[in-house]
């Protein structure tokens, strides 16, 4: 898979790590079995900080998506998918859920913010 | 854990200008170290005293467990050290400053030295006068880094340098670090930082604003825009130290230190606040903010 790192989006480089994957695991550009680059390949790969890379993977280990596997490296689990896809529903209502109160605070009503809501949601949709 | 290097209370002046102005910190061995702070807030000086190659006027610098003052070149031998503007016998190619300069090191200096060199694909019969400036850099970093030192200093490493060498540059410094040793780097390019280091220092005319973990930085700072109904002249009351203010037609801009979501999410709750954004700066607002900041914030550790 690619990463799409950027230092200045606010989050933290080792979430960026930690979302991008979780994304790829709900999608299925990565699947059970599949082995993450090691710490050194990919931070080399990112010019980031191998400690920002195990942190990431630490952090996918404690919530049971890779696990190691013996003498070859990190894999991902057979049950990420299913966790992964939940969290993207997650993830991704947080982000709509900070796009819609700066659109409050722009003053927008209800009404006003479905209506945009749904014709940007079209024009997405028909982009495929 | 040892410290790798450490500044304790150094005070630098030259003539009138006071170069480092009572500056104390440490850093713990196999970190990313990153100096930052605009020319002349004193950052080529604190990497040349813990060198042993400046003198402070006051204050005790060590190195690997060397005293920089009286063990400079003991120091000097077991760290690398890349310059901002390396001086290279020009005269000499490629193999031959590596051959020269592996007479001063434990064997198997060549052998790394040769391995480094291919691996940037430099031109080894070539001198060093008709290399571009690019490839210098790589000849000097490869030269830091033959001897697989504890600890390697660059000074500037990237500045003037196109973006694909700096890649290869962040990449061998990634590689340093991988490897468990300890990087000290000085720098103006704070993206750079931002993805490499682990440990930010921000120098502020002579003296240490900030040293600390750049992941608690970064946690630990909000950006809270926030608009005031009546456009009250004084700034808004909220909870943490303010780094630094704006006000620009009725908003405020305020960097705060200390201060989680929900707290922020409280400053709503103000009768005179008409609305509050919130937002995760940057270490480039963090270090403008700190760099135009109107108090000197206390040192953290």
């Amino acid at each position: 898979m690619f990463f799409n790192i950027d230092p200045r989006n606010g989050l933290a480089i080792y979430d960026q790590i930690v979302r991008q994957i979780k994304f790829a695991v709900a999608n299925d550009s990565l699947r059970s079995g599949d082995l993450v680059p090691s710490v050194r390949e990919l931070a080399r790969e990112l010019a980031v900080n191998p400690n920002t890379v195990s942190r990431a993977y630490r952090e996918l280990q404690s919530e049971s998506l890779l696990a190691t596997v013996r003498g070859t490296g990190l894999e991902i689990t057979d049950g990420a998918r299913k966790q992964c896809r939940q969290e993207r529903v997650h993830l991704i209502g947080e982000r709509l859920r900070s796009v819609l109160l700066e659109a409050k605070q722009s003053g927008l009503d209800a009404e006003e913010v479905r209506t945009l809501f749904d014709r940007e949601l079209s024009k997405v949709v028909n982009q495929r | 854990m040892t410290a790798a290097f450490s500044l304790k209370s150094i005070t630098k002046r030259y003539k009138h200008q006071l170069a480092l102005d009572d500056v104390s910190l440490e850093a713990s061995s196999g970190k990313v170290f990153a100096l930052l702070g605009e020319n002349g807030a004193g950052k080529t000086t604190s990497l040349r005293i813990l060198l042993g190659l400046t003198r402070p006027d006051t204050g005790h610098a060590h190195v690997l467990g060397l005293d920089s003052r009286t063990q400079g070149q003991e120091v000097r031998r077991r760290v690398g050290y890349v310059p901002e503007q390396p001086t290279l016998y020009e005269w000499m190619t490629v193999a031959e400053i590596g051959w020269f300069t592996s007479g001063f090191y434990a064997l198997g200096f060549l052998e790394n030295y040769r391995r480094l060199v291919a691996d940037f694909g430099l031109p080894e019969y070539r001198k060093l006068k008709d290399l571009s400036k690019g490839m210098r850099a790589k000849v000097a970093l490869s030269l830091a880094m033959a001897h697989e030192p504890e600890l390697l200093v660059l000074d500037e490493p990237t500045s003037g340098l196109d973006s694909m060498v700096r890649r290869e540059f962040l990449a061998s410094m990634v590689d340093v670090a991988a490897a468990g040793r300890t990087v000290l780097l000085s720098s103006h390019q704070i993206d750079e930082v931002e993805r490499v280091a682990d440990v930010v220092a921000i120098l502020r005319q002579g003296k240490l604003v900030v040293c600390e973990s750049l992941d608690e930085l970064k946690g630990d700072i909000r950006e809270l825009t926030i608009a005031l109904k009546n456009g009250s002249p004084s700034a808004p009351e909220v909870p943490g130290t303010v780094i630094h203010r704006q006000m620009k037609d009725r908003n405020w801009r305020l960097l705060v230190r200390g201060i989680d979501e929900q707290q922020a999410e409280s400053v709503r709750s103000n009768p005179e606040v008409g609305s509050v954004e919130v937002r995760s700066p940057s270490l480039e607002d963090i270090f403008v903010g700190y760099m135009q900041g109107d108090s000197f914030v206390s040192q953290n550790q």
